[in-house]
């Protein structure tokens, strides 16, 4: 299956790690130009340009934190004016800060609630301005499945993470008459950083939970994304598809 | 799918309805007549010269001329929110004539006879609904079309 | 070739008739006819009625009129071609006379306009135009015929106070004519400082809508000369089309269904445009009136505006147009104003207009616009 990618213009948030980092490559990989933004991550989010560029591809590492409208703007009209135009959004910089409710403090909630769910209306905005203009586009918002379903300690992740679903569902309405697809891929337990920060019998929990005994790569979850960002999926759009390993069906 | 295009519709269906289609995606279309290649806008099914029913969709620039114009203050049933309101006659540069409302690049008060024109089409996006029609803008004025594959 | 003759007429008051049905209208301007005619119900052999249907709550509309003039089993059937549906009435009339199927019909044009509220009213005028390319912008009537206003003030220098003018015109002669709905002088003043329409028009631009009917009685020429002294023969019967779409006009500062029309009547009545003596004009809008003098013949092309400068219109000019206030001072039934011109020349060619008497009428013309000029149908009368 040809996907079509080649020649578009993506910008893929927290792109610098994890499943961010997978799909910049594997969009290069098929012939797309990609950027990404880091916050803190410089080093990182250079060296996914640097294995773009030697893939022939173009790269670009923009500094943006995605908890700002700002940011996220201006970041959206420096792509478009380097490349003249954007095919594709992937929004996937997320954040954990857990804790029970009634010792999480002000700042947890806010923290989580802004890269995650502000971050993802921040980004969503501006490209649904470029999209709208151009009768096309494709936004991947990533989710988890504890946006689906509560999740103990994570009562702000999994807020943002129901609302970034939300948010998505009513885009898809906005958006459809413009040839614009939006579409959330919710990841249960994924094999990345992030994963290192979680205990050891919580991993255990979690892989119980799988019914094919196994965690995802970033790279199961990038080929989906994939799939969302190409035309051949042109008649999907509002929805969610979680890719779990059976986490949670 | 015909009832997409205007601000009220009293045609839901037509046999040139994908008039509508092409022009959410930004292209305004006459028809051409695959017998004897009579082209025509605004489109129809049969052709008006040797009666064929055979017939292509053909883009137009939408660049054209004012032909005539009016200021509506007297407005009819589901334009009422809208007046006054100016509609034009246009003189298309590939032949024909539409009708529309002026659109924001344009003021009645700057309207002359004669005046270049550019009709673009447009998607309304204040509703969930489909809803396509086109305004009157200034010569020069562009916009985007969406690539070949959104069409069927 | 024989010919065909009025031999009756009839006119009821126009205006906001809520006193009465579309029929009892009807009959008001039956009852006149006959009597003018002096001929019984036995004599007539059919009857054509002009009338739009939509703005009717009763269906099949022929059919009612026909029983309520107590003429069954006489054929009936409606002729509509939306304001023009009077005229059609007549012709067709004319033409199964000619045809020799009958030989005395009663036309009756009639309509009532104000059984549905304005809103729908100005909705369903407006959809007079083309519905699929044209209303869905929001056109309105008022709206097509201002937009050839605005085209023939950018060719010709017409300005907004000539259009004007003809309504002061018509409503001069309204006052002066006991069936007209506004029977009210007014001044360039007052109509300049009325409401906005659709530019350039104001409220006085545009006539008004009426309830009303008004009715002839025509008969072959055998018939006419032994039932009639006072035969007003209808000599001259032009009709043409012209698209249904403006947008498909050769141009926007004349009506050629009009100009075709006329060309056909002058022909058949073997006269031309400076023999006619009196002339009913459709003026829908004051610009209307504007383009059928030239449209007529009764001036060159782009000087309508001069026409009414110079008075040419009024008794004592060239050619007298709507003294008796025409659409905008009478109202627009529209079904029944093709009858009502009819009508007013028939009485001048017969010399009974009184204070509004036309001198030494004896060829009268009238010229009734179906919509935006999608049809016009023009009748030559001769009085011997």
């Amino acid at each position: 299956m040809d996907l079509g990618l080649a020649g578009k213009v993506a910008i893929v948030t927290g792109g610098s790690l994890g499943i961010g980092q997978s799909v910049a490559l594997e969009l290069a990989r098929e012939g797309a130009n990609v950027a990404v933004n880091y916050r803190r991550h410089d080093k990182e989010a250079n060296a996914v340009v640097g294995e773009i560029d030697s893939m022939g591809q173009q790269g670009m590492a923009v500094q943006a934190d995605v908890s700002s409208y700002a940011d996220a703007q201006k970041m959206v009209d420096t792509v478009v004016e380097k490349f003249g135009r954007l095919d594709i959004l992937v929004c996937n910089a997320g954040i954990t800060w857990d804790g029970v409710i009634w010792k999480m403090t002000e700042a947890q909630w806010d923290a989580v609630i802004g890269v995650n769910l502000k971050g993802y209306f921040n980004y969503n905005r501006a490209a649904a301005k470029v999209f709208k203009d151009q009768k096309s586009g494709k936004i991947v918002n990533v989710s988890s499945i504890n946006g689906m379903r509560g999740k103990f300690g994570q009562s702000n992740y999994a807020a943002s993470k129901g609302g970034e679903i939300a948010l998505s569902k009513s885009l898809a309405k906005e958006l459809g008459k413009f040839n614009v697809n939006v579409n959330v891929v919710a990841p249960g337990m994924v094999l990345t950083d992030m994963m290192a920060t979680i205990p050891p019998e919580f991993q255990q929990t979690a892989l119980d939970e799988t019914v094919v005994g196994r965690f995802a790569t970033p790279e199961d979850v990038a080929n989906l994304i994939l799939f969302l960002c190409s035309d051949v999926s042109r008649h999907l759009t509002g929805e969610v598809i979680k890719i779990d390993g059976g986490q949670y069906i | 799918m015909f009832s997409w295009f205007g601000q009220v519709s009293f045609v839901p269906f037509s046999k040139v309805m994908e008039f509508a289609r092409h022009l959410k995606n930004g292209r305004l279309m006459g028809t051409k007549c695959k017998s004897c290649s009579y082209t025509i806008f605004p489109p129809r099914a049969d052709c008006p010269e040797c009666m064929s029913g055979d017939f292509e969709f053909k883009e137009y620039s939408g660049k054209g001329k004012v032909f005539t114009y009016s200021t509506i203050a007297a407005a009819p049933t589901g334009f009422e929110a809208l007046a006054p309101y100016t509609v034009a006659v246009v003189e298309l540069d590939e032949g024909g004539r539409l009708l529309a409302m002026l659109g924001d690049t344009l003021d009645a008060a700057t309207l002359d006879i004669g005046m270049d024109v550019q009709v673009v089409p447009r998607i309304d996006e204040e509703v969930p609904q489909i809803k396509v029609y086109y305004t009157i803008e200034k010569a020069g004025v562009t916009w985007k079309k969406a690539p070949p594959h959104t069409v069927d | 070739m024989s010919r065909v003759g009025v031999i009756g007429i009839g006119h009821g008051r126009f205006g906001r008739r809520s006193d009465a049905t579309v029929q009892e209208l009807a009959f008001e301007a039956y009852r006149m006819a006959m009597q003018d005619a002096g001929i019984q119900r036995q004599d007539i052999d059919a009857s054509v009625i002009g009338a739009v249907p939509e703005y009717h709550k009763q269906r099949s509309i022929a059919g009612v009129i026909q029983e309520y003039l107590n003429l069954n089993p006489a054929p009936t059937w409606l002729t509509e071609v939306a304001c023009a549906s009077g005229s059609a009435a007549i012709r067709t009339a004319w033409m199964s006379i000619k045809a020799g199927l009958h030989d005395v019909v009663v036309v009756i044009g009639c309509q009532k306009m104000t059984e549905l509220a304005t809103p729908e009213i100005l909705a369903l005028m407006g959809r007079v135009g083309e519905v699929q390319w044209e209303s869905v912008f929001g056109t309105t009537f008022p709206a097509y015929y201002a937009m050839f206003a605005t085209a023939h003030t950018k060719q010709f220098g017409t300005t907004h106070e000539q259009m004007l003018k003809v309504a002061m015109k018509n409503h001069y002669y309204g006052a002066q004519n006991p069936n007209a709905l506004f029977q009210k002088e007014i001044t360039m003043e007052k109509a300049l400082a009325s409401e906005a329409v659709a530019s350039p028009f104001q409220v006085y631009d545009c006539c008004a809508n009426a309830d009303g009917a008004a009715c002839v009685i025509l008969a072959s020429e055998e018939k006419a000369k032994a039932m009639s002294d006072k035969v007003v023969w209808l000599d001259g019967i032009g009709c043409a089309t012209a698209s249904m779409s403006v947008l498909n006009r050769p141009n926007l500062v004349s009506l050629p269904s009009a100009a075709d029309a006329a060309k056909q009547a002058y022909k058949m009545a073997g006269i031309k445009a400076s023999d006619v003596k009196v002339a009913e004009v459709h003026d829908c809008f004051t610009i209307a009136e504007i383009m059928a003098y030239e449209d007529l013949g009764f001036c060159k092309k782009g000087d309508g505006g001069k026409f009414i400068d110079e008075k040419q219109s009024y008794i004592g000019g060239s050619t007298p147009v709507n003294v008796d206030g025409g659409l905008k001072s009478k109202g627009h039934p529209i079904g029944a104003t093709g009858v009502s011109m009819t009508y007013e020349i028939i009485s001048q060619l017969r010399g009974d207009s009184g204070v509004r008497q036309v001198p030494n009428a004896d060829i009268g013309l009238t010229h009734n616009v179906g919509g935006i000029g999608q049809y016009t149908f023009v009748h030559v009368y001769k009085r011997d």
